[in-house]
């Protein structure tokens, strides 16, 4: 759900700037209080296993294709989307400065759909379900939710933009997005298995338990 | 930095470098959820519109094709690894 340059007139790029602005405050301020070395080379490794993750299109129905975002599971690990925020504006500018891929004067939105919207959908859900499904069921469902979300917001970007009819948007993009959103379920509950399985003290909710609980 | 962490970059590399290896060949070229969904409206295909010119367009590195793309691929991990890094370090935890 890159969206290119063009796609949305310049003047309502500026807001969507100031609202990257605004994310990129309160994420600075969350990694001030919570970023902490041990954490750092996850932080890192996230972030280039997000780009490359983002390579590997997955067919979908309709002739269509998706892949993996990962705002919802940056967020479920640190549980806080301003790490999403970090993240997904290094990923973006990359991806937008060298190979194309999103656009430059678009970064504002796109990091609004895929890691403020991704990633709140996605840490708000997984903590709402937690107690009921438990870790990986909730976590799944807030990937899935993330993306069709994310993907709802890109349609109302378009159609504020005037880019396609509202109706055209959500049908196409959720529809789109509902199959997406299970690779995005699939792969973030295999990473978190695999973080569980190997670093399960880089998880803030093992490091609860250990620690006897918040 | 501990030897887990060491093992956790490794690994993360390993993995992005397979994912990098393999996209070029098995990725779908279908056009992806935004690109259908324009289509779908019947957005002129010039709609999206070049601002800046960037050295590998679409992942991709001309002279040398399919393994050009890996590699520029590969690049992108370690420029987002690197980045990724900077960032971190220059915001993180004060004590």
């Amino acid at each position: 759900m890159h969206i290119p340059d063009g796609f949305i007139p310049f003047w309502q790029c500026a807001i969507y700037y100031i609202i990257l602005i605004i994310g990129l405050y309160f994420a600075s301020k969350w990694a001030r209080e919570n970023l902490d070395e041990k954490r750092i080379p996850l932080l890192a490794v996230l972030a280039a296993g997000i780009f490359a993750i983002m390579s590997m299109n997955m067919p979908i129905p309709f002739g269509t294709s998706g892949h993996m975002v990962g705002g919802a599971l940056v967020a479920i690990i640190f549980c806080a989307p301003e790490a999403a925020i970090l993240v997904f504006t290094v990923v973006l500018l990359i991806q937008a400065l060298v190979f194309g891929d999103g656009g430059i004067t678009a970064l504002g939105a796109n990091v609004l759909n895929m890691a403020i919207i991704g990633g709140c959908t996605g840490l708000y859900t997984f903590k709402a379900l937690k107690g009921k499904l438990g870790i990986y069921a909730s976590a799944g469902i807030g990937a899935w939710l993330a993306t069709v979300v994310a993907a709802l917001a890109c349609a109302i970007e378009m159609a504020i933009a005037g880019t396609f009819p509202l109706t055209v948007g959500i049908a196409s993009m959720v529809t789109y997005h509902i199959f997406i959103g299970i690779i995005e379920a699939v792969l973030t509950v295999i990473v978190l298995m695999a973080l569980d399985k190997f670093r399960p003290d880089l998880l803030i909710w093992n490091k609860n338990r250990i620690e006897g609980g918040e | 930095m501990d030897k887990r962490d060491k093992t956790l970059i490794i690994i993360a590399i390993i993995i992005s470098v397979i994912i990098c290896c393999l996209a070029p060949f098995i990725a779908s070229g279908d056009p992806d959820g935004l690109e259908k969904s324009a289509e779908d409206a019947n957005v002129s295909e010039d709609k999206a519109t070049v601002v800046i010119t960037p050295p590998f367009p679409d992942y991709t590195f001309e002279p040398f094709e399919s393994i050009g793309e890996v590699g520029v691929l590969i690049l992108g991990v370690v420029l987002t690894l690197v980045c990724g890094w900077g960032i971190a370090e220059i915001v993180k935890r004060r004590s």
